[in-house]
């Protein structure tokens, strides 16, 4: 094991990333998802991954804490090669990130307290709950929802559960936090909420944050630093500025919002609405 | 042909060293879980869910078993003169082979398909995904509670449907028509006591543990690999249900052939000891 330890630390030249996708592919059958991605996540910064839907975001943050394994390539955290690491010992490497999923994923049989409470219960013993109670009373100020500890998932909005959920994940107070669509189903208000919340922690924990999302408000605002994916490779790299003004004409069509010729071509050929509707209105046998 | 023929079978026996792989790793976890005292509220609670909610429906399935067979079997014992042996045919299938297997299906579709709607549910909402990202092994946070607590819990939900089987099959037999048939209590009782042998109660108790393993190993199974949207869940416990029932008259002929084997083999020498 500490010779598969000290190979796991060679080798690894990206710089100082906290994270680091060497060469990663992942397919799925004869799908291939993300195509010989690699990629270095720098420590303290936000790191945003844009992309249409269906590009291989959710996969990649994914692959960040091995939540997936990667076809082929590896995956480090903190230079140690982590992709080829045992269940038992991912799980002890987990507990440094903490991960927003895209719906919240909450517990629906718990309780608020209980879902912020529960990843502490898993690695901690508890000799005194009232510390636990203070400690679950301080994540959700964070997020500005002290007082709904008794509350249950289901009796929450979608941007409450996504604030409960952030509570949840920054309850083992990890080094890296990786947000899945945060801002995804959310009203602009709501969505806003969400990303000063994003920037708040990264401001005062000094965390390393990987967002992924097809919001480009959200991106921009919270971004140091932009991917975009495009058919499971990096098309474009860079702060905000360089994002704008890239030269792809892809990455011009995804941040504008403009639908390519390509798929307008699509549309005209599939017919119109007027031959889609086939059946009469006033049809008798 | 036989490209098709061949993939179904390379994904069926993928599908099968999956399982055996989950079961395993379930296996590990229920030890593990067993020495732990912080996981035993988890496995409270899901033999509450498990075990206490289904004493009625067991219960009520014992009982009618009891009262059908008496019924049934009433008038061909009759024909031959020997309707106060009726006890002894009720009580030992009661408690050899109709209270087990039945129980066990009530137990299949009651507990086996709630434990896949709820995981699959949790599958694909992805809180497995999130319990995992936490750092924390699904398996043994989620099945080894539910596989110990139907472990331990089926064998006495079958005592309890063994108990109401034997008392439905009196109730019908023993009572003076017209509410029964009118066998003599003392004769009934007696006739099923030289009977129905400890082994007999004890075979039909000890399949239960197999049983409640594998209806909790099956349904958890395909709860954590079911697909995604509200199709996928039904789709996977539909299959759970039919998997634990095969597997359940599966294990029961086995356990016929063993049980049989070991009682030939043990018998002669019973007089001895």
């Amino acid at each position: 094991m500490e010779k598969d330890s000290k190979k796991n630390r060679a080798e690894v030249s990206d710089g100082d990333g906290i994270i680091v996708l060497k060469n990663l592919t992942k397919t799925f059958g004869d799908n291939v998802v993300l195509d010989n991605v690699s990629l270095a996540i720098e420590k303290g910064k936000t790191t945003v991954v844009i992309g249409p839907s269906g590009c291989g975001k959710t996969v990649l943050v994914k692959h960040l804490n091995v939540l997936l394994r990667p076809s082929s390539g590896e995956v480090y955290f903190k230079k140690r090669r982590i992709d080829n690491l045992p269940e038992n010992e991912l799980n002890r490497i987990r507990t440094h990130y903490g991960f927003l999923f895209q719906g919240g994923a909450l517990f629906d049989s718990l309780s608020v307290a209980e879902n912020i409470i529960f990843p502490i219960r898993q690695h901690y013993r508890i000799k005194h709950w009232s510390e636990v109670e203070d400690l679950v009373k301080t994540k959700l100020s964070i997020v500005g929802l002290d007082g709904f500890q008794n509350f249950y998932p289901a009796n929450l909005s979608g941007g409450q559960r996504k604030r409960v959920a952030l509570a949840r994940a920054i309850a083992l107070n990890p080094e890296v936090i990786l947000y899945d669509e945060p801002t995804t189903g959310l009203d602009p208000i709501r969505a806003d909420i969400i990303n000063e919340l994003i920037l708040k922690l990264q401001k005062e924990l000094g965390e390393t944050t990987v967002a992924v999302t097809h919001d480009m408000t959200s991106a921009y605002k919270i971004a140091d630093r932009i991917i975009m994916l495009h058919n499971g490779k990096i098309i474009a790299d860079g702060d905000a500025d360089h994002i704008r003004n890239h030269p792809h004409h892809v990455v011009q069509q995804f941040i504008n919002g403009q639908v390519s010729e390509d798929d307008l071509a699509v549309l005209r050929v599939s017919g119109t609405l007027f031959q889609a509707q086939f059946l009469p209105r006033d049809f008798k046998e | 042909m036989i490209g098709i023929m061949g993939a179904k079978v390379i994904e069926d026996m993928g599908n099968v060293g999956r399982f055996a792989g989950f079961v395993w790793q379930t296996m590990i976890a229920c030890a593990r879980n067993c020495v732990r005292s912080k996981t035993y509220p988890l496995i409270w609670a899901q033999m509450h869910i498990i075990g206490v909610r289904s004493v009625p429906v067991v219960m009520i399935t014992g009982a009618f078993v009891g009262m059908t067979l008496a019924i049934q079997a009433y008038d061909q014992l009759a024909g031959m003169g020997m309707e106060e042996r009726l006890g002894v045919l009720i009580n030992i299938s009661v408690v050899k082979e109709l209270g087990p297997v039945l129980a066990a299906v009530m137990l299949a579709g009651r507990v086996g398909g709630a434990l896949t709607a709820e995981l699959g549910t949790m599958n694909v909402t992805e809180q497995i995904d999130a319990v995992r990202s936490m750092g924390t092994n699904p398996i043994r946070y989620l099945v080894a509670p539910r596989v110990l607590a139907c472990l331990l819990l089926t064998p006495a939900l079958i005592i309890f449907a063994d108990l109401m089987g034997v008392l439905g099959g009196y109730f019908v037999s023993v009572p003076e028509p017209p509410i029964g048939f009118g066998i003599n209590s003392r004769a009934y009782w007696s006739f099923s006591a030289a009977g129905v042998e400890l082994w007999d109660v004890a075979v039909g108790v000890i399949k239960g543990f197999f049983f409640g393993g594998a209806i909790a190993a099956i349904s958890c199974y395909k709860g954590f690999t079911c697909k995604q949207g509200a199709h996928g869940v039904g789709q996977a416990c539909t299959e759970a249900f039919v998997a634990s029932f095969i597997c359940i008259l599966a294990l029961n002929f086995a356990f016929g052939v063993i049980s049989k084997a070991i009682y030939s083999t043990f018998w002669p020498i019973k007089s001895l000891v």
